[in-house]
């Protein structure tokens, strides 16, 4: 399955798409438990949505699923610490010896009334979040400094932002005020069942290779050690399925997809490798 | 094959037994013919076994941690009657593996029997129904054996570290404190002396004496040596600060250390005054044995990369005169400067800057007597620690940080001996790991006159304006006269006094089997860590730094 996506071009290259508009097939997304309703609700209260949860758990695809569902154009910026209020807000840009503003995705989706998902939010500067303030409670307002303007934002609009709490941050951590201002919901793994489910349809892999899979990463996320940089996440597993899919056996698959991105530790490669011989078989699919 | 690598292939399922086991579990080669058990840290399997009876035996004896099965309540009960241990194995093994059943591997499978995994819904019951008269037949061969008393025995050896192992990552978490919240109770406990200085009294005879000590700084080395930290964003040279100590200094400095020594004051907690010229502290030479033991090199790029991460690495300039990137806004404000008539700006680039080299580390290993016990990991504690600070000082000194590492020990207020391993102007090489390799741990430890020591040592001869003091102990001050209560308050306050000063404190504990509690006593509000192995440093490494650092520098911005 292929969303339609269409590239931005604009100044900043971490604005990575306006995908799955309405038009295109809803991203395939199983709820969970209430994760759905909350989103929804806190959408129609204009609450700004916080999600946390760890790595390759399905963040992203839940909020795709989400703005197909409301009809809502997405904006996503996947932050990184160099990422300025002006690569949030906008900046002005010389063209033909005039300068001219040029929006950034925060305000165009201010503008548009679109869903505009921070992705990764810790990792910005602690001063952009200064920016996202008024935008988060109740003046849902954007203040284009440069400008001297200040948008309100339309009913549609709504910030999302998510954060992974175990990564790497012991004192990188969203500043109280910020966290107070939003509407929570916690992302865990699924259940072996419907994780089973997702990365067979991901994948395209047979349920009973995808179900190998899944007992693998069970057991993987049961580690509790050091050099073993995340846990393996629904999204290796997938990319592992695409492996097999693609004819490679299912250890070939484990070891290039799940090993290998989990860590550079020799000793644990070792361990991963030898847990991945004796939780699958051999053979091609 | 021969039967060394044979023993490696074995080791090679620790990662599996401690993922079904969900506790750090190692696997070694087992006695010759005695069935496969586990003493709750190791599983050890018969290595007569085939592979796949090796690997049935494992899952069997990772899944009865896992499941409870072997915990102390229950082994206790089991006593030491071969013939019920035996039953129970035979009932509990089934429902162990019944409830880890979505978790194992497929090949495990086949060793589930329902109709026993059902007699048992608990431990509990299931020893009830091995008590029972009802025809249970053997285990398996492939599900090893329970030793009770060998299980005992090694559950009392490892009770104290158990609790702090288990949650060693929340832990991590949780006490990662900044000091500025610790300043307050710093301030509580002392009536006399306010948190920048001093104005009372014994503030000012404590300044006094500190002045004295710092005596060499102010004569002997360069003015520029203590220069303001805050980097100017804007436009920077691009030069950073130097360490300028020269080694003239350091030849004072110990040339009067092995005179005399240095006397630091001590805090009496009990009558709540300094105790003046209470403790000697000598520089002694460590004692290079001939038979030092090779002191193998540790790895450290892990720890380099955490390190190297922190704000003090790499950090980007905006507004440079050259830079790797171009500053849009400032290209656009030249741009209409110039447009307007007036003469551009032109420093229009985004630069990274590496601004690290005004960072010094003083390293304190604590090698008295309590490090020589065993640590929970394997090895004693001493190896542990010698490990991660000889891993700590390379990675430092890699990264071009000023870094030092000093040992210590005490034998009574007169005898505070700190051997200096690397001073801050030699380069590691063979004779450093030597002298690393000769540590021996022996005597006991009077941790606050070793961190004022190193606290002054830092201020003579750190030579930068960020200091930090790395302490690596198992958190147990005890001396003559030094007992843990009084020194966990000592040295709470020495640690407090370096904060005052400018000096960053981090405390790490590694492979020791202090509680929390205690450490925290210690330690008090500095940045703490405790971890189980050193190569679990590098994860925690670059916040704690940063804290201890940052704590130092509010009180720098007070000053």
């Amino acid at each position: 399955m292929k969303d339609a996506e269409a590239r931005v071009l604009t100044s900043d290259s971490s604005v990575k798409d306006i995908g799955s508009t309405f038009k295109s097939l809803r991203p395939h997304y199983i709820p969970v438990a209430s994760e759905e309703r909350i989103f929804k609700a806190a959408y129609r209260q204009r609450l700004a949505i916080l999600i946390k949860g760890p790595t390759g758990c399905g963040k992203t695809r839940f909020v795709e699923a989400m703005a197909h569902d409301l009809g809502r154009p997405l904006i996503t910026v996947a932050c990184h610490d160099d990422l300025t209020t002006a690569d949030l807000v906008g900046r002005f840009l010389l063209r033909g010896g005039e300068t001219e503003w040029v929006d950034g995705p925060l305000t165009r989706a201010v503008r548009e009334g679109a869903i505009c998902y921070l992705d990764e939010v810790v990792e910005a500067r602690q001063d952009t979040t200064v920016v996202l303030h008024p935008l988060a409670d109740h003046r849902r307002q954007l203040q284009l400094e440069r400008l001297g303007v200040t948008l309100n934002a339309p009913r549609e609009f709504c910030l999302v932002v998510s954060y992974n709490p175990g990564y790497q941050s012991i004192l990188k951590d969203l500043k109280d005020s910020t966290r107070q201002r939003m509407a929570a919901i916690e992302f865990g793994f699924p259940t072996p069942e419907v994780e089973q489910d997702i990365v067979s349809h991901e994948s395209g892999l047979a349920g009973a290779q995808a179900a190998e899979l899944v007992r693998l990463g069970q057991a993987i996320r049961r580690l509790d050690i050091a050099g073993l940089r995340e846990v393996a996440s629904t999204r290796v597993l997938i990319a592992a399925g695409r492996l097999v899919v693609d004819g490679l056996s299912m250890r070939e698959a484990a070891r290039a997809a799940i090993a290998g991105p989990l860590t550079d530790d020799a000793t644990v490669t070792r361990g991963l490798f030898e847990m991945i011989d004796v939780y699958l078989p051999d053979q091609r699919a | 094959m021969s039967s060394e690598t044979h023993h490696d292939g074995v080791a090679r399922l620790g990662l599996l037994a401690s993922a079904i086991a969900r506790r750090p579990l190692r696997v070694a080669p087992g006695e010759r013919g005695e069935a496969a058990w586990t003493d709750g840290k190791v599983v050890f399997v018969d290595i007569n076994e085939s592979a796949r009876g090796q690997l049935e035996s494992l899952v069997v004896q990772a899944s009865l941690l896992a499941a409870g099965s072997l915990d102390p309540g229950i082994v206790q009960r089991l006593g030491r009657r071969e013939a019920l241990a035996k039953r129970y194995l035979a009932v509990e093994g089934h429902r162990a593996l019944a409830t880890l059943e979505a978790l194992l591997p497929p090949s495990s499978r086949s060793l589930l029997d329902a109709r026993l995994a059902r007699l048992g819904d608990s431990p509990e019951a299931s020893l009830a129904a091995a008590r029972s008269r009802e025809e249970l037949g053997d285990p398996p061969g492939s599900f090893g054996a329970i030793h009770p008393p060998r299980l005992i025995a090694s559950m009392r050896s490892a009770e104290g570290t158990r609790s702090s192992r288990r949650t060693v990552t929340h832990q991590q978490r949780a006490r990662v404190e900044l000091a500025e919240g610790a300043t307050t109770d710093d301030a509580q406990e002392d009536p006399f002396a306010s948190p920048v200085g001093g104005g009372g009294a014994i503030g000012k005879w404590l300044s006094k004496v500190l002045t004295a000590v710092r005596q060499l700084r102010s004569g002997g080395a360069p003015g520029g040596a203590d220069a303001p930290t805050h980097w100017t964003r804007a436009r920077g040279n691009g030069k950073a600060v130097f360490s300028t100590a020269t080694t003239g200094d350091i030849e004072d400095s110990t040339g009067a250390g092995k005179e005399r020594g240095r006397k630091y004051p001590e805090w009496d907690v009990h009558s709540r005054h300094y105790r003046m010229d209470w403790c000697t502290v000598h520089e002694v030479d460590t004692r290079s044995s001939k038979d030092a033991e090779r002191f193998a090199i540790p790895d450290r790029t892990g720890l380099r990369r955490s390190l190297a991460r922190l704000g003090l690495g790499i950090d980007r300039y905006h507004r440079q005169a050259q830079g790797d990137d171009i500053d849009i806004d400032a290209v656009i404000e030249a741009r209409v400067e110039m447009m307007a008539g007036s003469a551009p700006d032109e420093a229009v680039f985004i630069d990274s800057v590496r601004r690290r080299r005004d960072l010094s580390v003083l390293v304190l290993l604590d090698i008295s007597g309590s490090a020589a016990e065993p640590a929970g990991q394997g090895g004693t504690v001493h190896e542990q620690q010698r490990a991660a600070a000889a891993a700590l000082m390379l990675a430092l000194h890699e990264l071009g940080d000023r870094v030092a590492l000093y040992a210590y020990h005490s034998q009574g207020r007169s005898a505070v001996s700190l051997m200096p391993v690397k001073r801050f102007d030699e380069t590691p090489g063979a004779d450093v790991m030597q002298r690393i390799g000769s540590l021996e741990p022996g005597a006991y430890s009077r941790l606050g006159a070793a961190i004022r020591h190193g606290t002054a040592l830092l201020q003579d001869l750190g030579g930068t304006p960020r200091r930090l003091l790395v302490v690596l102990s198992d958190g147990l001050a005890y001396d003559h006269g030094y007992e843990p209560a009084y020194g966990a308050a000592d040295a709470r306050r020495a640690l407090g006094e370096a904060r005052r000063d400018g000096v960053g404190c981090l405390c790490l504990s590694v492979g020791s089997s202090t509680d929390i509690e205690a450490l925290r006593r210690v330690f008090g509000a500095s940045a703490h860590a405790a971890f189980a192995r050193p190569e679990q440093l590098k994860q925690v490494i670059g916040p704690l730094f940063r804290a201890a650092i940052r704590s130092a520098d509010v009180k720098r911005r007070l000053e």
